[in-house]
């Protein structure tokens, strides 16, 4: 019998009844780009061009390091360059490329 | 075999009779005795796995239909449009060394695939 | 439209003043909109006005519907009857597809959400969940040991009080109905409304007096 098997039969995020530690009651405000993840993910579900479930999914996909690694919408944005990739709406040449510009403007912004 | 007598219904005041969609009538209502399913599919799935092959009661139909979100995960709406049901499960039920109380229960909302009556 | 190349601050972006260097996943965000509004798939338009929509959404609105049902029969009868349509006729609207069922607790039955799967919440009505709500110890204790996980926000349900936990899996949200203390019969619904916590209508504490403490 496999023992790589429960990789594929239970997802990361089915942890419903695991053991867990003490609940720590911590809160942040959101950094102004979680925000704007979380609208894109509502704008791209009023679109249907990337629906909630698709989302989820997504997520789930990224397997349990990249789960149990990422932050909450750090999960989202990844899971969405995959699933728009996949979609066929990107690329990952075109998001290379966009994620260099801005980095760029970055460097141009310091620098004066 | 002829399914149509089964989704007719007769709306008696009017004497009208109308013919209900594949699927149109929910298979459970409030009351009927149900057990989840123990399957593993492979991907996206929205029940959980400490729910399998538990047994409970469906407390109520849930309005409107929807689309199977396990098949919606993978596409644009793309699944198949049905009933879900939500599900009291006891606590005891779910888990043997449960030490609240006995009348504690789960509600949880379980798509109709995954349903069979008990 | 806009030509990004002499505006490397972001328009749409809450005013950031920090030096800090963008995230990765900061620059990964703003690639991915940048791209897709390039494409016309998106707007930047639509973006701000979703902002602007999930900042209107607090545990305020919840609050005022819970105190409405504690003054009004009729709408408490409305928002147990179907939790949407009752929150839409009382100006909340719901942008997305869910559905709300609002959990009614009584002298006998005490509701607690979760949702063990990922973060389901009535964002509509609550605004966005708290950390804690979408990590993992109140996901997988809430189903399991419900009882422990309210001992730990310091309450305490007695024996023969029934607790329901409900898990969200699909496209039904939930908000609880906490019951109304006692001593609030003078109280007006903006006094009432003050007293709803967020924490209440997710189930984890009861509401209290504020010179209350829980037991």
């Amino acid at each position: 019998m496999s023992q790589t098997e429960q990789l594929l039969k239970k997802l990361p995020n089915d942890i419903g009844g695991s053991p867990a530690d003490r609940i720590e009651q911590t809160d942040h405000v959101l950094e102004p780009w979680e925000k704007r993840c979380h609208a894109l993910a509502d704008v791209l579900d009023f679109h249907k061009i990337l629906n909630t479930e698709e989302k989820r999914r997504g997520v789930e996909a990224l397997g349990s390091e990249m789960v149990g690694k990422l932050t909450y919408y750090e999960r989202w944005i990844a899971a969405f360059a995959f699933i728009l990739f996949q979609k066929g709406i990107l690329t990952p040449n075109d998001l290379e490329r966009k994620m260099t510009e801005i980095q760029a403007r970055y460097s141009i912004t310091t620098r004066q | 075999m002829s399914s149509i007598s089964k989704d007719t219904s007769a709306i008696s005041t009017l004497g009208l009779r109308v013919v209900k969609a594949t699927g149109e009538e929910p298979t459970f209502k409030a009351g009927d005795s149900v057990k989840v399913l123990i399957r593993y599919p492979v991907g996206h799935y929205r029940v959980p796995t400490f729910v399998r092959g538990k047994r409970g009661t469906v407390e109520m139909l849930i309005k409107p239909q929807g689309i199977n979100n396990e098949e919606e995960g993978f596409g644009r709406n793309a699944g198949l449009k049905g009933h879900y049901y939500r599900v009291a499960i006891p606590m005891t039920e779910l888990w043997p060394d449960y030490t609240g109380s006995a009348h504690d229960g789960l509600r949880i909302e379980i798509f109709e695939t995954w349903l069979e009556r008990i | 439209m806009h030509s990004h190349d002499h505006h490397p601050h972001d328009h749409t972006a809450s005013a950031d003043k920090s030096d800090a260097p963008p995230s990765y996943y900061e620059i990964m965000e703003t690639a991915v909109r940048e791209l897709l509004i390039e494409k016309k798939l998106i707007t930047a338009g639509e973006i701000r006005r979703q902002i602007e929509v999930l900042d209107s959404r607090t545990p305020a609105l919840g609050a005022k519907i819970v105190a409405r049902a504690w003054v009004d029969p009729e709408f408490r009868a409305c928002l147990l009857a179907n939790g949407r349509t009752a929150c839409e006729e009382f100006g909340i609207t719901f942008y997305d597809d869910t559905q709300l069922i609002v959990l009614e607790n009584t002298d006998k039955i005490h509701n607690l959400i979760v949702c063990t799967l990922c973060s389901c919440y009535p964002r509509p009505v609550l605004g966005l969940p708290p950390d804690w709500y979408k990590a993992k110890p109140y996901r997988s204790r809430a189903v399991k040991e419900p009882r422990n996980v309210l001992a730990e926000f310091g309450t305490a349900i007695p024996e023969d009080v029934e607790i329901r936990v409900s898990d969200s899996t699909a496209m039904v949200r939930y908000l609880v109905l906490p019951q109304r203390p006692v001593g609030t019969e003078d109280f007006t619904e903006e006094q009432l409304a003050a007293l709803v916590t967020r924490d209440a209508m997710i189930g984890v504490i009861k509401v209290n007096l504020p010179n209350e403490i829980t037991v």
